[in-house]
């Protein structure tokens, strides 16, 4: 009985404390969709962002780790997030309240939907909604890579319908096996190229070659490939445990240890052997 | 008439020194009622090994945490006890004390019987004890295990030796001067004795090999415990992460090994009459060695303590946080105290190192000694680096099981059986050093 009372006075407490604090988002914010399509690049985008800004509060997604705030900031991948439109989760990223941060000032529009994009890779029923680009018409943007090795930069040379064009947004990134290495992030000059540096001491496969993802961005239209260039030092690959020490297998024991060891072992049973030798002998002895 | 006066006398002391001390060998009905009983305590400790062996190592209490349990403490345990061999032979012998001849024997069965156990006592730890051989044929030469083994099996060789060369002559003497005995011991006799006819040059040789033992004993013994300590010392861990712990290891062998010691020295005094020869200046004597050694040994645990508590590194205090007012500190406390420092303080007083106070204290000591091993071994491991999480509640501590007891009780029963077996196969006392002492001393 006493449980009960427990039980629904918690209730309506708790009741309480959402409705005060509902974060209402005006309605055509709310509506808002993303021009960005969200497919794995753009999740991954996400996902490492959402690893350098939010985890420390938000926890890790589908864990329920998040810190004990009041309000609670919850959990990306649980359904307080999932049942917000995304124009709704957009506007709160962007505004911020209370212990959320303002990020309006740190993260670039398309920043903070590959973020979305990121939460909604956790909702198997989520179907994107499409954006209506209206009379915005997307440019063809074409890109060309060559590598400087007198000044260790990356450039790319980019043509909007054809055309060199100052100002677009140009980010270059090293495909490794986790994950994704930016290079940087960068703007085409007047002739429209943009130059990326790259660490000459990098480590590339045998031959120095590694995975550029470059990507090329204007208004809503974006253009990316992933190519192999050889840009990186041949790396060599030793094991570990290639060659003689005390952590190798067996057969690579140091050979000081080896020669200490079995000097000792040799020694020690050599006059054990011969004291034992020497008293089946004793019999002879006058 | 004054001389073959005194050669008469010469004749029947040592005549009497003979007697007393072949006396001793037979089978007598206690004898027989003790190793019934230790047979018997066997029998059932066997069982809980039977069980182990079937069902692995899951009944003991041991886990993924703690996986090394009283097994290990009480090989490292066993260990420490058979350096005593070492000491009191080698070490005093051959500094020219001539007060250990009489208690050197005892101090070599105690080796022997020991050393050999300490080797059984890993296989109990082994989950799977068919798989022995593997470690000779995947061993790493670079895994202080390997050292290990390597440096227990040369330690108990020698062991036998040292115990059995200075046995030659009087296994000759008791074949030669015994009646009545069993056919098998006659047998036994023969083949020991090795046709020794206590001639000249017989002596010389076996005089030259025991002096090569004795000098070899002290490195090996002292690598056997050092090893053993390096099994813990070796690894990055709070507690075991220890310059130092190879002669705190060593140190405190010596003070487990005086207590047995001066136990058997009591028992076999009482029991076997020997007042005449383990007299109270050797249980003096032994005493001041015992304080000694435990002097040596708290100047280690002093520092074992102060250095890593003085740095405050995290995990450290965290490990010595726990001995000193956590989950392992009654047990710490009374070791420390009541096993090492109050003994050794009461021991200075001349009228404890009487036979009697000195052994109760001994068997304190020893008891004590035991515990101080599962001090070392156990609560390192409950204060991992790694912190301890997603694991079933009973890992984040260690109690031993009743399997794991018994087969503990069945290593010190294994010891007992073959100390009470070679103390009757063979004089406790060396008869012909102790005739040849007896000689010496009159010319
Ligand atoms: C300093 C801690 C902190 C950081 C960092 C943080 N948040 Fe929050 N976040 C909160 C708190 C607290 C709330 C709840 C605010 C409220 O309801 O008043 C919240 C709420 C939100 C909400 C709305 C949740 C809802 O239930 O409506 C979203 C969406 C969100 N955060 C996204 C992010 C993203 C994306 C990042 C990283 C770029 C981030 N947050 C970083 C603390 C943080």
């Amino acid at each position: 009985m006493k449980n009960y009372i427990l039980l629904i006075f918690f209730v309506l407490n708790f009741g309480f404390v959402v409705n005060a604090q509902e974060w209402t988002v005006p309605a055509e914010e709310a509506e808002k969709v993303s021009p960005y399509i969200f497919e794995d690049d753009f999740v991954t985008d996400g996902e490492i962002l959402y690893e350098n800004s939010c985890t420390s509060c938000h926890g890790t997604p589908t864990e329920n780790n998040f810190m004990p705030f009041s309000p609670p900031p919850g959990d990306p991948a649980s359904e307080q997030f999932q049942s917000q439109p995304d124009g709704a989760l957009f506007y709160k990223i962007q505004k911020g309240r209370g212990i959320m941060p303002v990020f309006e000032n740190i993260l670039a529009e398309e920043e903070i939907w590959s973020l979305i994009a990121y939460f909604r890779s956790f909702n198997k029923e989520y179907v994107q909604p499409e954006f209506d680009y209206g009379d915005e018409v997307l440019s063809e943007l074409k890109f060309d890579l060559d590598f400087d090795e007198n000044i260790d930069k990356l450039v790319v040379k980019v043509f909007s319908d054809g055309e060199v064009e100052e100002g677009i947004d140009v980010s270059a990134f090293v495909v490794g096996m986790f994950g994704k290495f930016p290079l940087g992030k960068t703007k085409t000059n007047e002739l429209g190229l943009a130059y990326l540096d790259v660490d000459p001491s990098l480590p590339g496969d045998k031959q120095g070659n590694l995975d550029i993802l470059v990507r090329v961005r204007k208004g809503y239209a974006i253009e990316k490939a992933t190519t192999s260039m050889k840009i990186a030092e041949p790396a060599q690959q030793t094991s570990l445990i290639e060659g003689r020490h005390l952590w190798s297998t067996g057969d690579k024991a140091p050979v000081w240890l080896l020669v200490t060891f079995l000097l000792i072992v040799v020694g020690i049973w050599g006059v054990i052997l011969y004291i034992i030798f020497g008293l089946f002998r004793l019999k002879k002895i006058g | 008439m004054a001389g073959i006066h005194k050669s008469e006398v010469t004749i029947s002391q040592s005549g009497k020194m003979e007697h007393d001390l072949l006396r001793t060998v037979n089978w007598n009905g206690r004898f027989k009622l003790w190793m019934g009983f230790l047979s018997l305590l066997l029998l059932v400790c066997l069982y809980f090994y039977y069980l182990q062996l079937r069902d692995g190592l899951s009944v003991t209490g041991m886990h993924d945490i703690v996986s090394w349990g009283i097994y290990i403490s009480n090989f490292v345990f066993f260990i420490a006890v058979s350096l005593i061999g070492m000491l009191i032979s080698s070490v005093l012998g051959m500094i020219g004390y001539k007060w250990i001849k009489p208690i050197s024997r005892i101090a070599e069965i105690i080796a022997v019987a020991f050393a050999l156990v300490a080797g059984l006592v890993i296989i109990t730890d082994m989950g799977r004890p068919d798989r022995l051989q593997h470690l000779v044929m995947y061993g790493r030469i670079q895994s202080p295990i390997v050292w290990d083994i390597t440096i227990v099996i040369t330690y108990v060789v020698l062991s036998l030796l040292l115990l059995y060369l200075p046995l030659i002559p009087d296994i000759a003497l008791c074949n030669k001067k015994l009646t009545g005995l069993p056919a098998f011991q006659r047998r036994l006799y023969k083949i020991l004795s090795l046709g020794w006819a206590d001639k000249p040059g017989q002596f010389k040789v076996i005089k030259r090999y025991f002096r090569i033992l004795l000098i070899m004993i002290i490195p090996v013994a002292l690598a056997i415990h050092t090893v053993t300590s390096w099994l813990f010392a070796m690894t990055l861990r709070p507690g075991w992460d220890s310059p130092i712990f190879g002669p705190y290891f060593v140190s405190g062998a010596f003070v487990a090994g005086c207590a047995a010691v001066i136990i058997a020295m009591y028992f076999f005094q009482k029991n076997y009459k020997l007042q005449e020869y383990i007299t109270n200046r050797h249980f003096d004597l032994m005493g001041k060695l015992l304080v000694l050694v435990s002097l040596v040994y708290v100047y280690f645990n002093i520092n074992e303590i102060i250095v890593p508590a003085y740095k405050f590194k995290p995990f450290e205090v965290e490990h010595i946080g726990n001995l000193f007012y956590g989950h392992d500190s009654a047990l710490f406390w009374m070791v420390q105290t009541g096993g090492l420092i109050i003994p050794f303080l009461l021991l200075m007083i001349p009228k404890m190192r009487k036979p009697l106070p000195i052994t109760i204290i001994s068997v304190v000591i020893l008891v004590a000694a035991w515990f101080k091993r599962y001090l070392i071994v156990v609560p390192t491991q409950l204060t991992p680096y790694y912190p301890i999480q997603n694991v079933p509640e009973r890992y984040h501590s260690y109690t031993p099981t009743i399997a794991e007891i018994a087969i503990t009780v069945a290593s010190f029963v294994l010891v007992l059986m073959i100390i009470t077996i070679l103390s009757k196969l063979f004089p406790i006392i060396p008869v012909w050093e102790m005739k040849e002492e007896n000689e010496n001393q009159k010319q």
